[in-house]
């Protein structure tokens, strides 16, 4: 059995991602399955999807721990996750990034197909979905499923989904993508730290499904306690403030979603972009541009 | 309290929450929570807002907070009330539905609440559908958006039905105060939530919260979409306080419908027909709202075939 | 003390009454409206200062009570069949929340084939909602029970929902002398409450956000202990009650000429009168004919049970509801219960949709319960009072 874990972000279409690579195994006669994690994410919210690929019938139905495959929607991700937790020694990944694969470091020395599946979203579908692309590069570096038959898996999904024509377009984001490629050994340096939990006994449990503010096991619980979420890593744009043009209308501080705009005693504003998610608002909002977003997210 | 240099400055609803970003949910949430102050307890009903802000262990909300089901804001909230005046406390009972809660499965428990005139605040965050179970068609919805149970197939193209009025409703309760809002017209936003925090018995905030996916909207557009909603006439901002209602902002003219549709996704399958069809719902409204004192030359065509209306009907739709 | 002579819903109201209810929503139904109605009396008068809310419907009913208990106040509530249904979704939040919530459920019967007469399947289908559950016999075990209930529910090594059962209108219609206990006596049994988990800006606490699965498996297994736990505070609080009012009831279950006895029926409700005459009647015929009477179903009297019928050679058990193609739902708990003890349990269905129990279908019951001792094939489930053979 082949196993296979996806890392992306909400909306870049992970789901979908593993639901073809699961339809291009079954044309190919064998037996396959693809699942979300089944959690409450929003757009820009890490998320995971899984396959399977086998000759027999699949029975398990658990997540997949140990992959054979790991596939890398959005490179922010290795920085703020530990994706490679649990991948096989001999397995092989696929990172969505426009370095090379030497210049990765997932923080297990495994075969690496690096691809600039943004680039190629934005040329194919003028959006940064990047699931049909990267499929183009899982295609490559395993040989798992044929190109053809992934090109056959994405016109099923897609053309069923989305017309033929977007199906057409999917078609040529993989293809560009098993060209353009590139394969080596990434780096394994990396420590892969496990995110800290409390993750108590069922005695140590407040009963009453309720909960004080305070920390237990490192953690922050309670009212309040999830501003421990730096949502500022799901940001792709960063603003930037010109405090000169700045009139302190204070319209950017009220409009800002996540209350990450600060305001100082003289009405004037910083950005604690420890939250930012980089939506642009506040630019949008500004009466006097004082207010940029500069391409590129928080690191 | 009347403009936003007037507001606190601390928030009472945290950074770190899970919406999209460019949510209108969290916009008016998070300035809501500002303005209602630290001394509030805070029900969610299902919805985006809880599943955003409120997953074990942690909260968004630094203050008291409780959730259960759907359908029952205006039910759970009375009984908060009830019990936090019995031990003498003065705190605001607040309810954050979304529109489904409200519009639909939640609208009885909500009539039952206010026509007991409890003292509580409901907020209805209006994203137009249900948004938490991924973009579905509800009361709320405008004529003509697409949505997963209302969508653009060859022969039937977005939903058919007109977004019901749910303020003719609430204002059929006579409660103390009701109000809509619009996060893109701030100091509106401001006063008409201070006012509702300071009266006694129900009241209603009914703010339109755009929503990026379920919109298929630029995520920066949030706030001009909801400026070009109440230019547009989509929205209008007013209030309800002892019976009377009136309009707390009136556009210099009406903008063409079109100008708020084209930066929506979930309208881009429009047609003419469809269009005129929902322009000329928005010109009777228009009228209804703000009179017919000037003729709006967006509404030309409607005009020539403007329909008499019984005193009646006119009392009816007072708001 | 006083003696009235009152009905089942009036002598519960008293109960609430003398409880200091703070907080009770309410919803008409049939028969439990004369609960509600008594306690809108009590405070119109000025007799009980509470606030009495009328809500919408039965959910509403529900989830104003856990707006008012989660507020920290003492609630008190009432229902009945298609109303407990309309709750159902409620329930499930009260146990896991923790939250002390009494009420009373006049049980009638449910769904299509629907009537307004006693039968249990109301109830019984909220057996798995966490909520502690107890069925009455008569009148003054009404009001007894709903006294206890509050100390029960509000200790805190249980706090717990309660749910009390009663016959509709065999109970909840008909009047009968009930001992009224004074408010002094009450207040003497009964401590203020004081409320764990309460929405109070002073000290702010979430109660029930959304709970991944992570947690909620821990959180389960805690509300079942916390359930299976409360059996110690139900016998004690019985023997409080006792030495306060001089009443008691046996805790879990009550038993009646069961010392020797070969054979036996469990019953819960208003039959247990019946049945202990029918005990009565076949001792005097020189036959070891005993009574079970099941008075929680929830705790789950599972030892009480395998201890009372270690000597039984036959066991009926008596269910007034129908789990559809699964006998009774009495019946198979019980069933389940008593895998250790070697002795024949049958199952007898009768009363269904508020049909009359009479002393002869007791005595029928008893017959084929005393033919199992004598190694006689007996029917597993029979449907006593039925027009027409058995399948």
């Amino acid at each position: 059995m082949f196993e296979v874990r996806f890392h992306g972000r909400g909306g870049q279409g992970a789901v979908m991602a593993a639901q073809t690579l699961a339809e291009a195994a079954v044309i190919e006669g064998r037996h396959a399955h693809a699942f979300p994690f089944f959690g409450a994410e929003r757009r820009g919210a890490p998320v995971m999807a899984f396959a399977r690929i086998d000759d027999e019938k699949i029975s398990i139905k658990s997540q997949v721990y140990e992959p054979d495959l790991l596939v890398v929607l959005d490179e922010s991700l290795i920085d703020i996750e530990p994706v490679a937790r649990g991948l096989k020694k001999d397995g092989k990944a696929v990172v969505n990034t426009r370095k090379s694969p030497q210049e990765i470091d997932l923080g297990v020395e495994v075969e690496c197909a690096t691809v600039n599946a943004n680039a190629i979203a934005l040329e194919f579908l003028k959006a940064p979905i990047v699931n049909t692309a990267i499929l183009g590069a899982v295609a490559r570096i395993t040989d798992l499923v044929s190109i053809g038959s992934m090109k056959q898996a994405i016109e099923n999904r897609f053309g069923e989904k989305f017309g033929e024509a977007a199906a057409r377009i999917n078609i040529g984001a993989a293809e560009a993508a098993y060209e353009q490629a590139s394969v080596g050994l990434c780096q394994g340096r990396r420590p892969l730290v496990i995110k800290r939990e409390w993750l108590p006994d069922w005695r140590d449990i407040p009963i009453g499904n309720s909960l004080s503010a305070g920390i237990k096991d490192g953690v922050m619980v309670g009212p309040g306690g999830a501003r421990q979420n730096l949502t500022g890593s799901w940001r792709m744009q960063t603003p930037h403030y010109d405090q000169e043009k700045c009139v302190r209308c204070l319209r950017c501080w009220f409009t800002c979603p996540e209350g990450c705009i600060k305001r100082e005693d003289d009405d004037h504003v910083r950005w604690d972009l420890n939250y930012c998610k980089g939506c642009g608002i506040c630019s949008q909002v500004c009466p006097v541009t004082a207010i940029d977003m500069i391409k590129g997210g928080s690191r | 309290m009347s403009t936003i240099k007037d507001m606190p400055r601390n928030d009472p609803f945290t950074s770190g929450h899970g919406a999209c970003a460019g949510c209108g949910m969290a916009v008016a949430v998070k300035n809501i929570m500002r303005i209602l102050g630290e001394n509030t307890t805070v029900y969610v009903p299902a919805s985006c807002l809880i599943v955003i802000s409120a997953m074990y262990p942690t909260t968004n909300f630094r203050t008291p907070y409780l959730y259960t089901a759907f359908e029952n804001t205006g039910a759970v909230i009375t009984g908060i009330r009830a019990a936090q005046r019995r031990r003498g406390l003065s705190s605001t009972v607040v309810g954050l539905a979304g529109d489904g809660g409200t519009f639909d499965i939640g609208l009885q428990a909500l009539s039952g609440a206010a026509e007991r005139n409890e003292d509580v605040l409901y907020v209805c965050l209006d994203n137009e559908g249900y948004m938490n179970t991924g973009i579905q068609r509800s009361g709320a919805t405008p004529f003509g958006a697409w949505t997963t149970t209302s969508p653009v197939g060859n022969v039937v193209k977005g939903k058919r039905e007109f977004k019901k009025d749910l303020m003719a409703i609430i204002a059929a309760h006579d409660p103390p105060y009701a109000a809509s809002l619009s996060i893109a017209h701030f100091n509106d936003f401001v006063k008409k939530v201070e006012k509702a925090k300071n009266k006694k018995g129900f009241r209603f905030l009914h703010v339109m919260t755009p929503c990026v996916p379920g919109w298929r909207s630029d995520p920066s557009m949030t706030v001009e979409i909801s400026r070009l909603a109440v230019e547009t006439g989509m929205w209008t901002l007013f209030e309800i306080e002892e019976g009377s209602s009136r309009t707390t902002y009136r556009p210099q003219t009406m903008l063409p419908v079109t100008d708020y549709l084209k930066l929506q996704g979930r309208f881009r399958h429009m047609e003419n027909d469809d269009i005129a069809k929902l322009q000329d719902w928005l010109c009777r409204k228009w009228y209804i709202h703000y009179g017919h004192e000037a003729e709006q030359p967006v509404c030309a065509v409607f005009e020539k075939r403007k329909p008499m209306r019984t005193p009646q009907e006119e009392q009816l739709h007072f708001i | 003390m006083k003696v009235r002579v009152i009905s089942a819903d009036h002598a519960v109201a008293y109960a609430a009454k003398i409880a200091r209810t703070e907080v009770i929503p309410s919803f008409p139904i049939t028969p439990q409206t004369l609960i509600v109605e008594q306690l809108a009396e009590f405070i119109s008068n000025g007799e009980l200062d509470a606030d009495f809310i009328p809500a919408d419907s039965e959910h509403s009913v529900m989830s104003i009570a856990i707006g008012a208990s989660a507020g920290g106040v003492r609630v008190f509530t009432a229902t009945s069949s298609q109303g407990l249904a309309l709750m159902h979704e409620m329930l499930y939040c009260v146990p896991q929340n923790r939250l002390p919530i009494v009420m009373a459920n006049v049980n009638r019967s449910l769904g299509a084939a629907s009537g307004i007469w006693v039968e249990y399947n109301d109830s019984m289908a909220e057996r798995d909602s966490g909520w502690l559950q107890l069925y009455v016999e008569d009148n003054q075990e009404a009001l007894d029970a709903t006294l206890m209930a509050f100390r029960l529910a509000e200790d805190r090594r249980v706090l717990l929902p309660v749910m009390i059962c009663l016959d509709g209108f065999i109970l909840s219609h008909t009047v009968e002398k009930v001992e009224l206990p004074e408010q002094e006596e009450m207040d003497n049994f009964l401590p203020k409450y004081d409320p764990l988990n309460i929405l109070d800006p002073a000290d702010p606490k979430v109660i029930n956000p959304i709970i991944p699965p992570e947690y909620a498996m821990e959180m389960r297994y805690q509300l079942d202990r916390a359930i299976e736990h409360s059996r110690e505070v139900i016998v004690e609080v019985e023997k409080e009650f006792a030495k306060a009012f001089g009443r008691s009831y046996g805790g879990l279950i009550d038993t009646y000429r069961m010392e020797d006895a070969k054979f036996a029926m469990l019953t819960l409700g208003t039959a247990t009168g019946l049945a202990r005459r029918t005990v009565d009647e076949m001792r005097a015929e020189g036959k070891k004919a005993g009574l079970i009477k099941l008075r929680f179903m929830r705790p789950f009297p599972f030892k009480e049970l395998c201890e009372a019928t270690k000597d039984l050679k036959s066991l009926g058990v008596f269910d007034r509801s129908v789990s559809f193609n699964g006998g009774g739902p009495v019946h198979t708990e019980v069933a389940a219960s008593l895998c250790n003890v070697p002795v024949t349990v049958t199952g007898h269905i009768a009363g269904i949709g508020g049909r009359d129990i009479t002393p002869r279908h007791m005595r029928d019951m008893y017959d084929l319960v005393e033919k199992a001792t004598k190694g006689e094939d007996v029917r597993k489930v029979t449907w006593h009072g039925l027009r027409g053979d058995m399948e």
